[in-house]
């Protein structure tokens, strides 16, 4: 097998999986087996940026050094972190689990004997770090917190006929707490009750109760379907689009006995948060929808349910859909890449990694829309999900929204104010011959090609504005005609710009 | 273990509490920072997957938007030793970006492990120069010094020595804002000097043109190795750094003196700087007592600056460790007042300094500022709102105090905030 090249990586390790799963919930302390760097990036540095929180405050490292990784192994360092932190009184009614990190794993630490010399309940998860992704981490690290934690003490507990579980998210779940009240708005709007938000919204010592529901809602497609099948119980996903969101709800009326209420939701909601869809697709907006093409890069539920709401259902030209984790066909970032530089689309839905791609390239005229991580934002408030009913108009609001930006950006100012500001020589105000320069037909053909890589929509004004920067330099170079040399460097200005 | 240090209680509160939260940012960070910035330079990260995501991410978000490649190293590739198999792979794909002049190979905790042989690297492909950078975190301890490392590696490499030594020009080295170099680069000139070069920075060209300098100048106190470079090269280096009253006055007098320049230019110039900064501490002191802790490596330059401008600095930490470039700046700050400098700090250890000196405004990590926070005393994230405004000179010690003083005016802020939240 010839050596695989990662470029700009996109998922994490199980050991962040582990983290990001236990410590949402505050009855847990983790000690991580981990050099500095494995314990700050994911305690603080990352989420700061994924989840906006100052530092996860459940995450103590077993500080690795020279001496541990030299031979020395890292079970004393364990033992001390513990003992010492059992002093501060922060493990008291706490469950302590002791994880593995890549490194530890590299040079063989393990501590499941260990654990048991330490306080009583305190475990080992080893996160198979060098192996697992932050997806199949995610779903192993769920099922073991409910093999451990919760399945041996669940025998007494009965099933409410209309309790349902949300499984996920965790830390590091792009738009979490936007999809999450839109999901439980909708359980709740079907007839359901929630019985628990699993692990985001629980403690550990409640896990037995996971039991208690009679679906299980599995929030990310990414992972949890694990644990969904593990609990025995029908199982749901999250949907995406107008009629995935009226199918969940009738699903779920029918699964808890409640569809009369489903249904009547169903109905409510068309009239009601659906309307904006209804109006913008009557009114003038609908009408750019089949005219733009999207690029997709986000979580696996996140690609699909937006290729399929956006593609499928409005009837947007979808360039590409790149799941996290990827299924088969789908574009690696090489891949992702290279369209991009080749031909970016008018909206792309994606990553820090599509934004630098953009950047790369020079697209200024695409608009780029968060769907994944990396990536830092801060997406704490309630009102932008991209699931379900309100998801569906919250979408199709940004996507105006930012082409009116565009509009807004590219209609032509005076140029006596960017003279003004010394701006760009693009724009001379003063220049009464403006677009009359003769172009010879090569560099016009040179333009043309250029313009054929933007979106439609932003190609009018790009035009326009190419045209005059071109002229600009011909004119401050007294050339009699516009030639192949002046539009490259009119060209590679304006990427530039 | 013999090291351990014996945990505090609230019966002895004197006795510094344990250090079981170290405060850095992955140490590696620091070298990917001067790496990515370079024009023309695409890294090869040789390093496990999460390591991998978290050093990227932090990266394309505080270094720059530069695509980052990677060879796949899990189980596999680890255990049967195709991990330089893998990262001259990588290599390949990065030969062929555009422009590209510079390889650099950071190797990080799991590779390292493994073994790297750097002869079984490329030196060259094409026209780049592949430059091997070990740091991984359990050796390295902080991302100050993990800078160091990243520089002297591109100096041992690329540094030209050929040709006549520019005696009237010197090599500065510290990341600092943009508008810094430009302060320095005037004064320097008054005073004779015909050249100067900062590093890191976004030019590789002036790594190769730092060889032939008269004079290394680190701006911040952890540049070891890259000094180690220098003194390899009989180039004398310049302690010290242009920061606040006496600093300032300090450093110009000891560069004009190893440079060789007119002394008695020097001492005008130097004399003019003092007057100024001077003149600007009485017009706007600061009053108020302020904790000094971050993990740039540059926590007690900026202490001595405040105390300098009239503050009162009881408390300093830092991420790096002691070290006799470090050394003087203690010593100032222990005749002025400060009572504790703490190096290779924990958050413990900050923390109970809060409570024992309560500050009226803290700087420090996030985990720290938001510690303060919640007893409602204003704080902020020192790499941000510190270490990111113009520092040096009397211009940079003009908008830092500024903006010092504005935040301590803010505390009812904070304490409303507290307040409010507490209920």
């Amino acid at each position: 097998m010839p050596p695989v090249v990662i470029r700009d990586l996109s998922d994490t390790s199980g050991y962040w999986a582990a983290i990001w799963t236990m410590c949402p919930m505050p009855d847990v302390h983790v000690i991580c087996d981990a050099p500095v760097g494995c314990f700050n990036l994911v305690g603080t540095a990352v989420p700061d940026y994924t989840d906006a929180i100052p530092h996860i405050e459940n995450l103590t490292p077993a500080t690795m050094t020279e001496q541990e990784v030299g031979g020395k192994g890292t079970a004393d360092k364990v033992k001390w972190t513990y003992e010492n932190l059992a002093a501060t009184g922060v493990l008291d009614n706490k469950h302590v689990i002791v994880v593995s990190t890549a490194e530890s794993e590299m040079i063989g630490s393990d501590h499941s004997s260990l654990v048991r010399q330490l306080g009583v309940g305190t475990r080992f998860y080893y996160s198979n770090s060098l192996a697992e992704d932050e997806w199949a981490g995610r779903d192993r690290v769920l099922r073991w917190l409910w093999s451990e934690y919760g399945e041996p003490h669940a025998g007494a507990i009965a099933t409410i006929p209309t309790a349902v579980n949300i499984i996920g998210p965790t830390y590091g779940c792009f738009n979490a707490p936007s999809e999450l009240a839109e999901i439980t708005r909708m359980i709740e709007g079907a007839g359901g009750t929630i019985n628990m938000v699993y692990p985001y919204a629980t403690t550990l010592s409640e896990t037995p109760r996971l039991a208690a529901a009679a679906v299980n809602v599995v929030l990310y497609k990414e992972f949890g379907t694990g644990l969904a099948n593990d609990l025995g119980k029908p199982v749901l996903y999250s949907p995406f689009g107008m009629q995935d969101s009226v199918t969940f709800v009738r699903q779920l009326g029918q699964l808890l006995g409640t569809s009369d209420k489903a249904e009547a939701f169903i109905r409510n909601e068309k009239r009601t948060t659906l309307q904006a869809v209804w109006d913008l697709w009557r009114g003038p907006q609908g009408d750019w929808f089949s005219s733009l093409d999207i690029g997709i890069v986000a979580g696996l539920s996140h690609a699909e349910g937006l290729a399929h709401y956006l593609g499928d259902e409005l009837g947007m030209k979808v360039s590409f859909a790149s799941a996290r984790p990827r299924r088969a066909g789908d574009y690696d970032n090489e891949a992702i890449r290279q369209h991009i530089h080749k031909r970016a689309p008018s909206f792309i839905f994606g990553t820090m990694n599509e934004r630098i791609y953009l950047r790369e390239s020079g697209a200024k005229y695409t608009n780029f829309i968060p769907a994944g991580f990396p990536g830092p934002g801060v997406r704490r408030a309630v009102g932008t999900p991209y699931m379900g009913y309100r998801g569906c108009v919250y979408l199709v609001q940004e996507i105006m929204n930012r082409l009116y930006d565009g509009l807004l950006n590219f209609l032509p100012v005076d140029g006596a104010y960017a003279n003004q500001r010394n701006a760009t020589p693009a724009a001379p105000a003063s220049d009464s011959n403006q677009g009359n320069l003769p172009w010879n037909s090569d560099a016009r053909a040179i333009l043309d090609k250029e313009l054929e890589k933007l979106p439609y929509l932003p190609r009018i004004s790009a035009s326009r504005q190419l045209q005059m920067i071109i002229e600009g330099i011909a004119r401050q170079r007294n050339a009699p005609e516009v030639t192949v040399e002046l539009v490259e460097l009119g060209l590679a200005q304006n990427r530039q710009g | 273990m013999a090291d351990i240090i014996p945990l505090a209680n609230s019966a002895t509160s004197s006795s510094q509490p344990c250090k079981l939260h170290p405060q850095s940012m992955c140490p590696a960070f620091g070298s990917l920072r001067v790496l990515t910035r370079i024009e023309g330079s695409h890294p090869v990260m040789a390093t496990d997957t999460g390591c991998l995501y978290g050093l990227t991410f932090v990266t394309h978000f505080y270094g720059a938007s530069k695509s980052i490649l990677a060879p796949q190293l899990g189980t596999a590739e680890l255990m049967s030793g195709q991990v330089v198999e893998g990262t001259r792979a990588a290599i390949e794909v990065a030969a062929k970006e555009p422009g590209v002049r510079l390889i650099p190979v950071v190797s990080l905790c799991v590779a390292e492990t493994a073994g790297m042989p750097e002869e079984l690297l490329p030196r060259k492909i094409g026209d780049a120069e592949v430059v091997l950078v070990r740091v991984p975190a359990y050796a390295i301890h902080s991302h100050p010094e993990a800078k160091d490392i990243a520089v002297a590696a591109l100096l041992n490499r690329l540094a030209e020595r050929e040709g006549p030594v520019n005696e009237k020009s010197v090599v500065l080295l510290g990341e600092v804002f943009p508008a810094d170099p430009l302060l320095i680069d005037a004064v320097l000139r008054r005073m004779g000097v015909t050249e100067t070069i900062f590093l890191p920075g976004r030019s590789l060209d002036d790594f190769r043109r730092a060889g032939r300098a008269g004079a290394l100048a680190p701006l911040h106190p952890f540049y070891k190795e890259s000094m180690n470079v220098a003194r390899t090269w009989g180039m004398p280096v310049v302690g010290g750094a242009p920061v606040g009253i006496s600093g300032t006055y300090a450093w110009l007098k000891s560069l004009g003196s190893i440079l060789g320049l007119d002394p008695v230019l020097v001492q005008q110039v130097a004399d003019e700087e003092r007057e100024k900064a001077t003149a600007l501490v009485a017009a706007r002191p600061l009053s108020g007592k302020v904790m000094v802790t971050g993990y740039e490596g540059t926590e007690l330059a900026y202490a001595r600056m405040l105390v300098e401008a009239g503050a009162e600095v009881p408390y300093v930490s830092t991420s790096i460790g002691q070290d006799p470039l470090v050394l003087p700046d203690e010593l100032w700050l222990k005749a002025h007042g400060t009572k504790e400098v703490i190096y290779r700090k924990a958050l413990e250890e900050d923390i109970a300094a809060i409570d024992r000196y309560t500050p009226d405004l803290v700087f420090g990590t996030t985990p720290l500022a938001s510690a303060a926070k919640e007893r409602g005393i204003p704080a902020m994230y020192f790499t941000n709102q510190l270490a990111s405004r113009p520092f040096f000179l009397m211009g940079g010690m003009a908008a830092t105090i500024d903006f010092v003083a504005s935040v301590l005016t803010k505390g009812d802020k904070y304490r409303w905030m507290q307040e409010f939240f507490a209920e």
